[in-house]
């Protein structure tokens, strides 16, 4: 799920990157709304990190 | 090591070493030798792809550089400023109340009207904030004020998600009016921190400890946070899972700021790569693992493909105050030209460049906090 994620937020920057430069200045919720979409991955991203982490810890520690 | 993270490594430690000498601490006797991760200077090949080209991060000094503070000092430095002995006197009872770094930083807001002027825009949200900080350190002549005005810049920095120029103006902190007032634990802190916010971790971490080494005395506040950011930190070390989010927080922050080039495009690339390598490595160890799963079975009807629940994805906004940006879109034209104006005349050109970069990113959608 999260590489499918991470290709939809890279193809929305792409398709935001290709417009031309005038309406990519006024368009501040549409990038928010894709650093939001970045934020989630980054987030999940996290998330699962921290559960693996936890997960070998005890295990570690042994 | 994954070719994301060896690059970012590469990067922080060609920087460090790069930069080292300019801004190192006066009482550090030796730098740090590198680490093995880090890559020599002037190896850098991927540099030039990071879509956010990353502070420059001194080494940190191994010898403590903060002196205990020295309060009869700071009193006739603010004495010599034109404080009265009524205020000096507020000073003492609100050291023992609010602790001696809140304390100095009134007492040298009530001698420094500029200096309160500027910090009250600064709290208001006004945007013009930057410029009257920067003037009120361009204007500061004794080293005290300056300590003051210098913190109060980087915090606004570190405030409006602007790590790299707090960490640049803390790095002019640290070179030039360290050991003059109380708010060198403060500093030292949101140093850290702004390292932690690029993010930099594994140059925030040794901060962060340091920070509790040397101010044992800090604000409860401060040591309570930089305690628990050294255990998330410590536990994230050598996890490439944790390497894979901090590359993706830096490009968030990128996004936010409307750097959706070549360069952040790279980086996203870099992540799906990154995760197929994961997934691939994964799946072999799956594989190798000897005997029959005991536990669950696999499902009789599994998905064909992995499948998204409806909606945009946005995370949505989650602080409905106006945000600095939003003030600053929100301004008249003429009122953006008059600081800009400001920005042109009486600012030293170092913080002008830095106060013209701050401003391009604000209306790019920058400084949301």
């Amino acid at each position: 799920m999260l590489r499918f994620l991470q290709e939809r937020v890279n193809k929305s920057t792409k398709d935001f990157d290709a417009r031309p430069e005038a309406e990519r200045a006024t368009a501040r919720t549409e990038s928010d709304t894709l650093a939001g979409k970045q934020a989630r991955v980054q987030d999940l991203m996290r998330r699962l990190a921290a559960k693996l982490g936890n997960e070998s810890a005890p295990e570690d520690g042994r | 090591m994954n070719a994301l993270a060896a690059s970012l490594r590469a990067v922080c430690g060609a920087l460090a070493l790069a930069v080292g000498a300019l801004a190192q601490p006066p009482q550090d006797p030796k730098p740090p030798a590198p680490k093995a991760t880090d890559a020599p200077q002037g190896q850098d090949p991927k540099k030039a792809g990071l879509a956010t080209p990353l502070p420059p991060v001194p080494p940190m000094a191994v010898q403590n550089p903060f002196l205990p503070f020295d309060r009869a000092t700071f009193e006739a430095a603010c004495r010599a400023l034109g404080a009265t002995e009524a205020q000096l006197g507020r000073f003492g009872a609100e050291a023992a109340d609010v602790g001696l770094a809140r304390a100095a930083d009134d007492l040298m807001r009530a001698v420094s009207p500029a200096l309160a002027a500027a910090c009250k825009r600064r709290d208001d949200g006004d945007p013009e904030a930057a410029v009257a900080l920067a003037q009120a350190l361009a204007d500061a002549k004794a080293p005290a004020l300056r300590a003051h005005a210098r913190y109060h810049l980087a915090r606004l920095f570190v405030d409006g998600d602007e790590p790299e120029l707090a960490i640049r103006t803390l790095n002019d902190y640290f070179a030039h009016d360290l050991n003059v007032s109380p708010l060198d634990g403060e500093a030292a802190f949101f140093y850290a921190q702004a390292l932690d916010d690029v993010p930099m971790p594994e140059h925030a971490l040794p901060r962060f400890q340091a920070f509790l080494q040397w101010f044992p005395d800090a604000s409860e506040r401060f040591r309570a946070a930089a305690q628990q950011r050294i255990g998330e930190l410590a536990r994230q070390q050598e996890s490439r899972l944790h390497e894979l989010a901090d590359g993706m927080q830096r490009t968030t922050r990128d996004l936010r700021k409307q750097r959706t080039g070549k360069p952040t495009q790279l980086d996203q690339e870099g992540y799906l790569e990154e995760l197929n390598q994961l997934i691939e490595e994964f799946e072999q160890r799956e594989s190798q693992s000897s005997g029959a799963p005991s536990g669950n079975q696999p499902s009789a009807n599994p998905a064909n493909q992995s499948q998204l629940p409806e909606g945009d994805g946005s995370v949505g906004e989650l602080n409905k105050r106006p945000s600095l940006a939003d003030r600053w879109g929100d301004m008249k034209d003429v009122d953006r030209e008059k600081i800009a104006a400001k920005l042109q005349k009486g600012l030293p050109p170092q913080y002008q460049k830095m106060l013209e970069e701050y401003y391009k990113k604000l209306g790019k959608g920058g400084a949301r906090k």
